[in-house]
């Protein structure tokens, strides 16, 4: 019996896919760039307490609508409140339910498209119905309209993001099951006698990873953009908690007197959002093995 | 004599990857005659198909290119991009292995091939479309009148690869390089195209490339045949020559490897072929080879003409 | 003494998808496979030859109950697995298992090479943890892989290596059956060679029958004990190997023989070709009575009652069946030249 000879590498397979990726990330500057001021605004939400100079809800009455100084970076609103600080503690809401809702879009969303794409029969026609309904609806109106149903709350805005959110991860989840339900190995682990529960988790789910990861990081500044919308609205965080759209619903009144009450919070929605969007894409691009750089 | 067309002299490819550096093509050197089909065989990663594309640059940004492709007084691999522009589809025609996707599939078949001439030989449109039907029939396919205004996915598989050949034909190239043409289809097809293809040959005195790892289709039409190994050439010889007194070790392995009637076992070749990251400073076969000594393991064999017409890199040459 | 039970029995085996509508016309019935019958004793090694559209792949396909076949019926080692459940067919999945063509996407690229050949005997719970690994290792070193690759992924290692891969997996709990289909065909010819032979000893040592799915008449020309040939949904032939290489009956089989390549230029060059006209009819809609006559060189002129019926598979001499209105017209023609010659 001839033994072959093997023409592998000496690294491990996972360090190996590692080096790579991280290769080809490097490549993409502007992925790069996403990746560094999505990281700036992350740690910023965490360590709130030790990097804001000033805590959200300290007001200062001699100083009110003060411009930008030295005491106070990005100036100070209409109830002397420090701008920066209020911008960075406003990054919690954000992020939280910019991840929160993403996670509970997947935990919501995949299980759905899963069960669609692996049995199909009758259920699948039902769920990709719904899902298409569903999809129908902008998706800002749609969790606008769950919050005002729910009731205003960080937490009811983040479900009504999450709800809002899952029918993008339903029609993922069931394509990538679709197309890998018929890969052959699949196949021969139903050969094999492999029950649904061990072809679905042990083959199918760790191959749809990659792109379950890239769906998620463009869902993340949807749904960023959505809590702002909502707060702005009045439906998500309630006043004293911070958050970059309630900051920019204060902001009406005074827009000619201080514009800049406006601006700074737009800002950050525009570059947290963007940055992700940057991350999201150079993943996809960098994950895609027809992408040859 | 015929003329030589196409002369190669010491042409090296190598990919600069995000895995690192390959070493394709290995200071190759071959001419090709006016009217001559020669059959280019190799396994996976021997560099056949790399060969040929680099000389139209159709290789991705990725690969470095060296060496000289001498045809009709230019070098192609030193000539501006107008200048192939010129000669790819033009004087040197490429078929590939996949006719599905090869061919567009928004445009009839009659349409595709009449834009070759269009934009190659400023025919008009309809002299165009005439043309078409006439190198639809030149490439054997039965009611070419009618087939001209079919979509490539209303014909088979066989008849998508001679609409390919009449593409490349359109223009009565010199060279017709072709690329595993007929690993895709089936037996019945594949013998139909070889016909096809030996008729392109006498009737209009193409020059043929013909890439591929199958030792029998080579054997059908080839006139002359290189053996490659690793980006190297491992033999060249006329064709009869080569199958019936087969030099290099691995030659003869292929040979022996293919399945037959009566054998109780195939002469299997040890170990894999090497992935190299730059040219070996010896025979790139000598790993696997049984006839493998020290000289073998620290010299590049050259290229000896051990019979009449007959080269091999080895420093062990022999039929068995 | 009584002959043992056949581990495969296929009876008129009919396999119909249905297909939407498409671009080019409405929704149809594709009819893969038609009407096939099919016998492998224990250990014997049998070919099932065609070209793209002949129904070979969906005939293993339907065997393993990758597919619900729609008519007829399927027996391995007696018993009946047509329209078993799922669960049914559970134990039963022990005695068949598969080998796929594609070295890339045969293997979960998320496994290691130990965990997909250790899933069968962990499925069937044959074995757990220690005596796992072991068989592992045996199965690995059986197939001439060394052990430690186990710990690899699939694409670390080469396509021969895969299929390496494949074989250990199909064979680990050591089936009665092993449905081959076009294990070698994506493979280098030197590979093929390694794979073949390995194929062919570990047969030997452990005894298992093999339906070799392939459309390469020379592997199955090396491998396999008998051949049959499919064409459209049937089986147009089937004999010994050696008889049908050397002598084959029906025309299609003449062709398929002659139209493939051998590695020699004067043998090559020198064979005259029997040529089919026009392509492959689609399996949409197969030609009336023979399906072979809208290509067959013969059909028209001396075969007329091919357009409205059908050939039989019949055995015109000992093991060889074959499906065709000329070939069985000169069987009947030679019978009455003997009963006529017969001393009263």
């Amino acid at each position: 019996m001839t033994v072959v000879e093997d023409a592998t590498d000496l690294l491990s397979p996972r360090a190996r896919r590692r080096r790579l990726l991280r290769k080809r990330l490097a490549r993409r500057p502007f992925a790069l760039l996403g990746f560094a001021v999505a990281a700036i605004f992350i740690l910023a939400a965490i360590f709130a307490p030790w990097v804001a100079p000033y805590s959200a809800s300290a007001t200062d009455f001699n100083a009110v609508l003060a411009k930008p100084s030295w005491d106070h970076l990005l100036g100070t609103d209409e109830l002397g409140r420090d701008i920066l600080s209020r911008i960075i503690w406003g990054a919690r809401a954000s992020i939280q339910a910019g991840v929160l809702a993403t996670c509970l879009a997947m935990a919501i969303g995949v299980p759905i498209g899963l069960v669609a794409g692996y049995y199909r029969g009758w259920i699948d026609p039902v769920i990709s119905r719904v899902t298409d309904v569903v999809l129908a609806f902008p998706f800002l109106i749609l969790a606008v309209g769950l919050a005002a149903i729910m009731g205003p709350s960080l937490l009811n805005a983040t479900i009504a993001l999450g709800v809002g959110a899952a029918p993008g991860f339903v029609r993922v989840a069931r394509g990538e099951t679709l197309a890998l339900r018929e890969e052959d190995y699949v196949r021969a682990a139903i050969a094999n006698g492999a029950g649904d529960t061990t072809i679905i988790f042990r083959h199918i789910v760790p191959n749809m990873t990659s792109t379950l990861l890239v769906q998620a990081t463009v869902t993340i500044p949807a749904a960023i953009i959505g809590e702002a919308v909502l707060s702005f609205l009045g439906l998500g965080v309630q006043p004293p908690t911070p958050s970059w759209g309630v900051m920019l619903a204060d902001a009406q009144s005074y827009l000619s007197q201080a514009p800049r009450l406006a601006v700074y919070p737009g800002l950050a929605i525009f570059f947290c959002a963007l940055a992700f969007n940057l991350l999201g894409d150079g993943l996809r691009d960098a994950l895609d093995p027809r992408t040859t750089r | 004599m015929a003329d030589t067309l196409l002369d190669v002299r010491d042409l090296s490819v190598r990919f600069e990857t995000d895995d690192g550096t390959t070493q394709a093509v290995d200071e190759l050197s071959f001419t090709l005659a006016e009217g001559e089909v020669l059959g280019v065989v190799g396994e996976s990663g021997c560099g056949k198909s790399v060969t040929m594309l680099s000389l139209l640059r159709l290789l991705p940004p990725t690969a470095e290119v060296s060496g000289s492709a001498r045809f009709g007084g230019i070098d192609l691999l030193a000539a501006s991009s107008a200048q192939l522009k010129r000669i790819r589809g033009r004087e040197i025609s490429f078929v590939f292995q996949e006719p599905m996707t090869s061919l567009n599939p928004s445009f009839t078949v009659g349409r595709q091939v009449a834009e070759v001439l269009q934009r190659h030989l400023g025919y008009s449109r309809k002299a165009a479309g005439a043309r078409a039907v006439e190198l639809l029939d030149l490439v054997r396919i039965p009611a070419p009148e009618s087939r001209v205004d079919e979509y490539p996915h209303q014909l088979s598989g066989g008849m998508r690869q001679r609409v390919m050949i009449a593409i490349a034909l359109a223009c009565d190239p010199k060279i017709l390089i072709a690329d595993e043409p007929t690993t895709a289809l089936d037996v019945t097809i594949q013998a139909g195209i070889l016909d096809l293809m030996r008729d392109i040959r006498d009737r209009l005195g193409t020059a043929i490339v013909l890439i591929t790892h199958n030792l029998g289709v080579v054997a059908d039409i080839a006139d002359r045949v290189i053996v490659m190994y690793a980006g190297r050439k491992a033999e060249e010889a006329p064709v009869h020559e080569l199958y019936e007194h087969p030099q290099h070790p691995y030659t003869i392995g292929l040979l022996g490897a293919i399945p037959r009637r009566g054998v109780d076992r195939l002469q299997e070749i040890p170990g894999l072929v090497p992935r190299l990251s730059e040219p070996l400073p010896y025979c790139a076969f000598a790993e696997r080879c049984p006839r493998a000594d020290r000289r073998s393991r620290s010299e590049v064999p050259q290229l000896r003409e051990v019979r009449p017409a007959h080269l091999v890199a080895c420093f062990h040459p022999g039929s068995e | 003494m009584t002959a043992p039970p056949p581990v495969l029995e296929v009876e008129g085996l009919v396999k119909h998808f249905h297909v939407g509508p498409q671009l080019t016309g409405g929704g149809g019935i594709v009819q893969a496979v038609d009407g096939v019958s099919l016998t492998i004793g224990p250990g014997e090694l049998v070919g099932l030859v065609g070209e793209s559209g002949s129904g070979k792949s969906t005939v293993g396909n339907c065997i393993v109950r990758l597919v619900e076949p729609t008519d007829g019926t399927i027996r391995i080692l007696g018993t009946d697995v047509t329209h078993l459940s799922r669960r049914e067919m559970r134990p039963l999945r022990r005695d068949v298992h598969m080998v796929f063509q594609d070295p890339y996407s045969s293997l979960n690229p998320r496994m290691t090479t130990g965990a997909i050949v250790g899933e069968p005997l962990r499925l069937h719970g044959i074995a757990k943890r220690r005596s796992l690994e072991q068989r592992v290792v045996s199965l690995f070193e059986q197939v001439g892989l060394r052990p430690e690759l186990r710990h690899r992924y699939p694409h670390e290692l080469s396509g021969g290596q895969r299929q390496r891969v494949g074989l250990a997996r199909a064979l680990s709990v050591q089936p009665s059956l092993l449905i081959a289909d076009e294990p070698v065909s994506a493979l280098d010819v030197s590979v093929q060679a390694s794979i073949l032979n390995l194929l062919r000893d570990l047969q030997r040592d452990l005894g298992f029958s093999c339906l070799f799915i392939t459309h390469d008449l020379a592997t199955v020309e090396f491998l396999c004990d008998r051949v049959a040939v499919m064409y459209l949904g049937k089986i147009v032939e089937e004999a010994a190997t050696d008889e049908l290489f050397a002598a084959p009956l029906h025309p299609y089989t003449q062709a398929l023989l002659s139209a493939a390549v051998v590695a020699d230029p004067a043998a090559q060059r020198a064979r005259t070709r029997v040529v089919l006209e026009g392509d492959v009819p689609s399996p949409l809609a197969p030609p009336s009575g023979c399906r072979f006559r809208t290509r067959c060189p013969l059909a028209e002129e001396s075969a007329p009652e091919s357009v409205e019926v059908e050939p039989l598979l019949e055995e015109v001499a000992a093991g060889h069946s074959v499906a065709c209105h000329l070939v069985h017209r000169q069987r009947e023609a030679a019978q009455l030249l003997d009963l006529a010659s017969e001393p009263a």
